[in-house]
């Protein structure tokens, strides 16, 4: 039994709060340039909408631990449902009316999260439910991806209470990069496409920009070890070696490797969502085969699939997959014999 | 020599100045002493003296009780005043008078003469397990050994014994390392260090360079190896994976890669045993933590209570939070003062609220992986985690639980404060229970079987007696008549065959439970205790058996 602890020399006041609270606060530290990006491309839509969806999941949680009868306290500080409404407000449109949010944090909160047990007993990632909910029930809204914006958007408030006319809200809906590649239509090479300037000025720009400032963040996470390399660098390599081969071997028709790493959210959905630990595998070896997966899974949804993006399906997915990964990547400790002579023995797990 | 890696591994504080700057110091004699039956693994020891009589320093006062067990002598001169289930308690006299036993001189002596030498005065190791000193050195016995590693890594945080014991007596060390790898054949010696010692390097280095200078006609080399400092370096296996780049398999002991690993406070003292005929009474324990004033390393005789002890090292009772015997990371908490210490308290860390603060409650896991990442089994501790709190002991055993080393590592990263080492004790304990329960059936079995061997043994030491009076009176009455001298032959030969059968059938008993309490010693093994009771029983009636045949050939052929 350990009467020592890590944490007792690195704060004193991680006394107080469990170092859980740490880890989680720095993944919300480490999503800073992410959202400065956006909101420096989308305007402030972004905050709104990361505030509500943070607000509401305090609230949410606080509701059923209630119900639950659980101590407030000790949940609500752990930081994880703030956590949880930062990386859902982040991957909703900018602006998104308060309702819509509202409705994918329950689904994120009270259903994926407490429903299963509450913080490390559920099966899937939180964030992505929600997104998934409201991508399947709310497609005109969660393809509000207006290009570039001003600070402070025109109808800013009348978005986010959800007054806006119709007519309106048509007018402001833009495609995004992935969106306008995929529908350009079987005809129409990838080449005469990009000629033919299908998308506003600045907008492939500024999704890049965006998922550079992803991946800033994400370095940081990796630089404090508050995650581990292994689940983005093999999401990453596996979207890229296979948009690579798509690529190559019919380059007029699929988009190139950059192009699929720096729109959409490969980098945010590496580094942010994919890395969730609950969910996520749990020894290095399932950690990779679980990022290798998410990746071929987004490359395959994206290319063959009806949706343009697909982190959230392809993360799902694969959280599905992690009971069957954390029994066949049991890590052999040492002094076990070698994977053979386990097989041989008949009680490999 | 290169080092090699173990995974994992964390740098906790090392703390260990506290105790390390000032010089070895004696404790002063107890007034009283308290000498627990059991201070080693296996059986407890059996009592074998009375209330009132009296003892001096080194008098046996409890013997060994089966193989895995060991012997325990009065650790200062005075009268026994209580025997209990559990302990001895000796009321001093203020003498100190001694009784030693002669001198041997390993290098010219019987190898069986210093393992009884060992087994007489009680050694065990002094590392934290306990575990018979002399059955260690019969591991050659069964197995081939080449290499002795001295275990002078010292990983534990606070801990400065080995440490204060390599720099006062380093040629003593060595050559107690010496003896013991004569004993068991292996050809060279490796000393394992962490690099946080540079006092006790230097000691070793200097004896070093004296031992090879002056004593030419060594048998074994000596080589020192310091290794970067990380915890657990100083466990077993992961110390001979940094210096010899073995893996010890799974289940199996250090002999089965040709190793034995020794620490350098057993070697001395089995040295003094040797050399000095001085049974194990007392040991070197650091005194350490913030609420003493007079840290450091101390001579203590066995049985003196924690209390006193640190009572005279200055201890302040309003700012003791906790008495922690051994390290922070795999020791105990005391829950009272009045405990004694035994020969496995190589430590004892008086400390304040401040410096070792209670637990946070615990909080949910959240899977992060820091506890995988600095195992050094490179087990899944949060799976662990998760099958010993649904107490799924199949899927435990599936993910390895029985090679964790307990070493805490998990503990002291998680981030939830969740503890750990604590759930795989436990989960371990109701697993080994288990399994005794469903081998009851075959400890019966193997009890009756004992009971037979026993009845059987005592038949065969009868007709022995009855077949000598018979003689006997067959020469005085001198009316013997020449039987037919046939048979005895034919029954000499099939009895001596029977005889080595038995022997050969004690030695594999001896091996059995040798293995079986090296590996878990902090068990005890009763089932194979009987086997190798049952063998013993076998052997003495096959011994007389053979005796008694002999005497009546000779009486036979002698008229």
């Amino acid at each position: 039994m350990s009467m020592m602890h890590a944490s007792q020399r690195t704060t004193e006041s991680l006394n107080t709060t469990p170092p859980t609270a740490h880890l989680m606060r720095w993944v919300i530290v480490a999503t800073a340039p992410g959202l400065g990006a956006m909101t420096f491309y989308f305007g402030l839509g972004v905050i709104s909408n990361v505030f509500l969806a943070a607000l509401f999941a305090l609230g949410a949680e606080a509701l059923v631990l209630k119900l639950r009868q659980r101590p407030l306290q000790p949940a609500l500080r752990d930081s994880s449902a703030l956590l949880t409404g930062v990386l859902l407000g982040a991957s909703l449109p900018p602006a998104s009316p308060w309702w819509l949010i509202g409705i994918g944090v329950i689904a994120a909160i009270v259903v994926a999260k407490q429903l299963y047990g509450g913080l490390g007993q559920n099966p899937f990632n939180p964030a992505m439910v929600g997104y998934a909910l409201l991508l399947v029930s709310f497609p005109t809204y969660m393809t509000l991806w207006s290009p570039s914006q001003p600070l402070v958007p025109e109808n800013l408030w009348a978005q986010i209470s959800g007054t806006l006319p119709a007519a309106t809200l048509d007018a402001l809906s833009g495609a995004t990069p992935l969106d306008a590649f995929k529908h350009k239509g079987e005809a129409v090479l990838a080449s005469e496409f990009w000629a033919s300037q299908p998308l506003p000025e600045g907008t492939l720009n500024a999704w890049r920009n965006v998922a550079l400032a992803w991946l800033a963040g994400g370095l940081l996470l990796i630089t404090k070890r508050i995650i581990s390399w292994h689940i983005p660098v093999s999401m990453l390599v596996s979207m890229a070696v296979l948009a690579t081969f798509f690529y190559a071997s019919d380059p007029s028709h699929f988009a190139s490797p950059l192009f699929h790493l720096t729109t959409g959210a490969a980098m945010f959905g590496a580094f942010f969502i994919a890395t969730d630990p609950v969910s996520a595998a749990t020894s290095r070896r399932g950690k990779v085969f679980f990022g290798a997966g998410i990746g071929a899974l987004v490359m395959v949804i994206r290319t063959f699939g009806s949706y343009p993006d697909a982190v959230a399906f392809a993360v799902l997915l694969m959280n599905l997959c992690v009971p069957l990964l954390d029994i066949y990547t049991v890590p052999r400790p040492t002094g076990q014999p070698k994977a053979q002579q386990h097989a041989k023995r008949g009680d490999s797990p | 020599m290169p080092a090699y890696e173990f995974p994992g591994g964390i740098t906790p504080p090392e703390r260990k100045d506290r105790s390390n700057q000032s010089p070895l110091r004696n404790a002063t004699l107890p007034a009283q002493v308290i000498l627990p039956l059991k201070q080693h693994s296996g059986n407890p020891a059996i009592p074998c003296v009375a209330i009132g009589d009296a003892v001096q320093v080194g008098s046996l006062i409890a013997q060994r009780d089966g193989m895995v067990s060991a012997n325990l002598h009065a650790s200062i001169s005075g009268t026994v005043t209580q025997i209990s289930d559990s302990a001895i308690t000796i009321d001093a006299d203020g003498l100190d008078r001694w009784q030693v036993l002669p001198s041997l001189d390993w290098r010219s002596e019987d190898h069986q003469a210093i393992i009884a030498r060992l087994d007489n005065c009680g050694l065990v190791g002094l590392g934290g397990a306990g575990f018979p000193t002399y059955i260690k050195a019969q591991m050659a016995d069964h197995q081939r050994i080449d290499t002795l590693v001295v275990n002078a890594a010292e990983c534990e945080p606070y801990i400065t014994a080995d440490d204060l014991a390599l720099r006062h007596y380093p040629t003593e060390i060595l050559e107690g390392a010496q003896m013991v790898a004569r004993l068991c054949g292996a050809h060279q010696i490796v000393v394992g260090i962490e690099n946080n010692k540079p006092a006790a390097i230097h000691a070793l280095k200097e004896a070093l360079a004296h031992v090879q200078k002056s004593d030419c006609q060594h048998p074994v080399s000596i080589t020192m190896k310091v290794i970067e400092t990380r915890y657990p370096s100083g466990g077993e296996r992961q110390l001979i994976k940094k210096l010899l780049n073995l893996d010890v398999p799974s289940g199996g002991l250090p002999a089965d890669v040709g190793v034995l690993c020794h620490n350098p406070g057993t070697l001395l003292a089995a040295l003094y045993a040797v050399r000095d005929g001085k049974p194990l009474v007392e040991r070197i324990v650091t005194l350490t933590g913030d609420a003493i004033s007079t840290p450091g390393n101390y001579w203590v005789r066995l049985g003196t209570s924690v209390e006193t002890l640190l009572q005279q090292v200055g201890l302040a009772n309003q700012q003791l939070h906790q008495v922690i015997v051994g390290g922070p990371m795999m020791g105990l908490p005391l829950t009272t003062l009045d405990a004694p210490v035994t020969k496995t308290t190589n430590c004892l860390i008086a400390a304040t609220r401040e410096e070792l603060p209670p637990a946070p409650n615990e909080s949910p896991c959240i899977r992060c992986g820091a506890c995988e990442s600095v195992c050094p089994v490179q087990l899944l501790p949060q799976q662990l985690h998760w099958y010993a709190r649904a107490e799924n002991d199949a899927t435990l055993e599936k993910f390895h639980l029985f090679d964790c080393i307990e070493c805490g590592a998990c503990s002291y990263v998680c981030p939830s404060y969740i503890p750990l080492v604590q759930d795989y004790r436990s989960a371990k304990q109701r697993i080994r229970i288990k399994r005794i329960e469903s081998a009851k059936a075959d400890h019966a079995k193997h009890r009756f079987e004992f009971r037979q061997a026993r009845l059987a043994r005592e038949n065969a030491e009868k007709q022995a007696r009855r077949q000598a009076r018979q003689a006997q009176n067959r020469q005085t009455t001198d009316s013997a008549k020449a039987t037919d001298s046939a048979a005895p032959m034919v029954d000499l030969r099939s009895l001596r065959i029977a005889q080595t059968a038995a022997k050969a059938a004690v030695r594999k008993a001896e091996k059995n439970l040798a293995r079986a309490a090296a590996e878990d010693p902090s068990q005890r093994h009763d089932d194979l205790e009987t086997q190798l009771a049952t063998a013993q029983e076998n052997l003495k009636a096959a011994d007389t058996r053979l005796a008694e045949a002999r005497a009546t050939m000779a009486q036979q052929e002698s008229p």
